[in-house]
């Protein structure tokens, strides 16, 4: 069988070589139709496929994460030769599936375990959570900012804290209230806490879960929100302010190019980490596409006054300028640089550092600022 | 003209009912799929597709495991008239019942058999306060076993997100993995934990031995058909009630042990643990109209129902609510099959 292996692999990048068309199947945690995390996933999966001619493509939606290893089982036997796994949860059954089909590529978003047939990425809004943090900094009147927030993991908590640095950054005084849902998808718990934040004071929201929920029930009370994941703007024109959006299909196509090119196999996978930001233009800030925020509220924010280095400034010029510096292939600005304190005045980045990849994939600690419950915060 | 009970229908009767409601639900699904755009043909191929190869058996075979074990106890349980629609929150105690064994006892080779015993006894324990809630004070069995269903779902949720929740979990709600001692073996490179087949074959057997063969059984035969007659005959009826009943529970029990132990290796947030096993298998139990032996023939065929949905949702990346209502239709065309069998048209007054 070792010895086959070789010879099979020559064959299969023969096949592959003469035009055949290459397979990448998709394996979704929500329903394509949820308008955040699976639809950017699947949003991502169609353009690939307009942009690839030789790409075919299969998913699957509404997968539990436990029952994942089946559909694994499944899609190799309908000769997929890539497969996405586009939630954390799926770790295990990944792993546990590149062991049993070692000649598949998998790519698992989110990840933090690879092996030589199991790359990992992610397309992270950190940069842009703190840009939408300044807006919400001033744009909150009553200085406490909502959050609903999914999982307590350290992807939420970087992305909270990054949220949390933009928000003081502009009023430091202001809080941002967390509460979690402990749920991706759940729009009755999402409006549960959105009203629960609401009666507490919060006048602008943002989270992380996949549906506009927060942001319809936020306007109802007339507080501004901001979009997660895809854009959001049509579901509340007067008060969307900007959001994050993702662009899955930057990395999709890179990807499966380099796949198809025969830069990764089923054996140099083990280094393969996407960790794609601003400058790769995996993510973009904007309540849609193209509009990085509202029309509406950009006079608000022209207005409105910050502090940057002993001078003011508008707080949209702000935003502008440090869009357009970490969109450059070099940025110079980074939301994590020291000196940064967690809310227990615990140095976490010494003055003068950025967060290290490491660092910033393994954040446990809370931002000063952030208010509410933070499982797993370190002592 | 009337329907009336037809106590003892003919086996042509039931197969031609059985024929013409899968026939005309064959219809409303071909049509389904047309108007999604795929061949009526090919998604009939796909539904029965998981006969068809050992990846596909496997996964029939790994949902008939808990809908055999509840299915066949539940048979038992109707039969003596003791309506436990608790199933699901009994398989999960039994699931809470194997965690802690398998993560705070100390493991050795005897472990695998405690967490049946643990699950299985708390699986029992549950229905039993049901049990007795009914043979004490005449309570509803249907809404208190309901009702458990929900203490168990959030007993299950506190104890992973809160004293259970695993140190290397990164924040899921889930507990650490089970240590190899309390891992049941799997067939080949499949999920098919074959210890629990083998106890759910061998269950559905033995109790239906237990109803048909002995003096219990005819006993609990005899509550199920006719309590009145029961009590002049000088039953324990309370007792008899309780004993089915906790069966029904222990088998519940060991489904919960089984998911937990032969494919999460983990207990984790409730509705990933059983994916309704407890709720499809009252289905399973039904159609077998109070003989745990039939079981054996419904649990597979609900098995395939689910399986050939999933290779529907695969296959044709078809919208998961789509093969809902596949599997929805399928289901109600057997319930209609059951309850027009044993009916049938006079023509008379």
């Amino acid at each position: 069988m070792r010895k086959l292996l070789p010879l099979v692999l020559v064959l299969l990048g023969l096949a592959l070589g003469q035009g055949d068309k290459l397979k990448a199947c998709f394996i979704y945690v929500g329903p394509i139709g949820d308008a955040g995390w699976t639809y950017a996933h699947d949003l991502g999966r169609k353009k690939a496929e307009a942009a690839l001619p030789w790409l075919e493509t299969r998913y699957v939606e509404s997968v539990p994460e436990a029952q994942a290893l089946p559909v694994i089982d499944r899609f190799v036997k309908e000769g997929c030769q890539v497969i996405f796994a586009t939630s954390f949860g799926y770790m295990e059954a990944v792993l546990e599936g590149a062991k049993k089909y070692p000649n598949v590529i998998f790519a698992h978003a989110t990840g933090i375990k690879r092996a030589p047939n199991v790359a990992t990425y992610m397309a992270d809004f950190y940069q842009v959570y703190y840009l939408n943090g300044l807006a919400a900094g001033a744009l909150s009147k009553t200085g406490k900012v909502g959050y609903v927030a999914a999982f307590p993991i350290p992807e939420v908590k970087r992305h909270i804290n990054a949220f949390t640095l933009g928000v003081r950054a502009v009023n430091p005084k202001a809080q941002v209230l967390v509460r979690w849902i402990n749920a991706w998808y759940d729009p009755a718990k999402a409006r549960e806490a959105t009203e629960a934040l609401l009666a507490q004071g919060a006048d602008v929201f943002a989270f992380t879960e996949d549906t506009p929920t927060v942001i319809q029930t936020a306007a109802k009370k007339g507080a501004y929100s901001f979009g997660h994941y895809t854009p959001m703007l049509k579901f509340a024109p007067n008060h969307v302010v900007s959001g994050q959006i993702v662009h899955w299909d930057v990395i999709y196509i890179d990807f499966l190019k380099r796949v198809k090119e025969g830069v990764y196999t089923a054996k140099n996978l083990e280094n393969v980490d996407y960790f794609w930001l601003l400058q790769h233009k995996a993510v973009e800030m904007g309540a849609d596409y193209g509009v990085p925020i509202n029309p509406k509220h950009v006079p608000l924010l022209q207005k409105a006054q910050m502090t940057v280095g002993g001078k003011k400034v508008s707080v949209y010029d702000r935003i502008m300028a440090l869009m357009k510096d970490m969109q450059s292939p070099k940025p110079t600005f980074d939301p994590f640089t020291g000196p940064i304190q967690d809310r227990k005045g615990m140095v976490r980045i010494p003055a003068g550092k950025k967060a290290t990849l490491q660092e910033l994939l393994s954040m446990e600690w809370a931002a000063p600022g952030v208010v509410g419950d933070w499982p797993g915060e370190p002592k | 003209m009337r329907w009336e009970l037809d106590p003892n229908p003919s086996p042509g009767k039931v197969a031609l009912t059985y024929g013409l409601f899968l026939a005309l639900t064959l219809l409303a699904l071909g049509v389904l799929f047309w108007a999604y755009g795929v061949s009526p043909l090919k998604a009939y191929g796909l539904l029965l597709s998981p006969l068809g190869d050992s990846l596909g058996l496997a996964e029939v075979a790994r949902r008939t495991i808990p809908l055999l074990l509840i299915g066949s106890g539940l048979a038992l349980a109707f039969r003596v008239g003791f309506f436990n629609i608790g199933a699901e929150g009994q398989l999960l105690m039994g699931a809470v019942g194997a965690a802690y064994v398998a993560l705070f006892l100390p493991s050795g080779p005897w472990t695998l058999v405690l967490m049946f015993l643990v699950g299985g006894g708390l699986g029992a324990f549950w229905v039993g306060m049901a049990a007795w809630l009914r043979v004490r004070f005449g309570a509803s069995e249907i809404l208190t076993t309901l009702m458990q269903n929900y203490l168990a779902y959030y007993l299950v949720v506190y104890l992973v997100a809160g004293p259970w929740k695993g140190q290397f979990v990164f924040g899921f709600l889930y507990t650490d993995r089970f240590p190899q001692e309390a891992q049941l073996p799997r067939l080949g490179d499949t999920l098919v934990h074959g210890p629990t087949l083998l106890l759910g074959v061998l269950a559905a057997v033995a109790l239906h031995l237990l109803l048909f063969r002995t003096p219990l059984g005819f006993e609990w035969r005899v509550l199920g058909e006719n309590p009145q007659v029961a009590r002049y005959l000088g039953l324990k009826g309370g007792q008899l009630l309780l004993l089915a009943g906790a069966l029904s529970g222990l088998l519940s029990g060991f489904a919960g042990v089984g998911e937990v132990a032969g494919i999460h290796l983990r207990l984790l947030e409730p509705a990933q643990i059983s994916l309704g096993y407890g709720f499809t298998a009252i289905l399973a139990a039904w159609l077998a109209r109070g003989r745990p032996l039939l079981v054996l023939l419904t649990a597979p065929l609900l098995g395939l129902i689910l399986a050939g949905g999933d290779a529907l949702k695969l296959s044709l990346s078809m919208p998961f609510r789509v093969v809902d209502v596949v599997a929805g239709l399928l289901l109600l065309a057997l319930i209609g099959a059951e309850a027009a069998s044993r009916h049938r048209l006079v023509w008379r007054r």
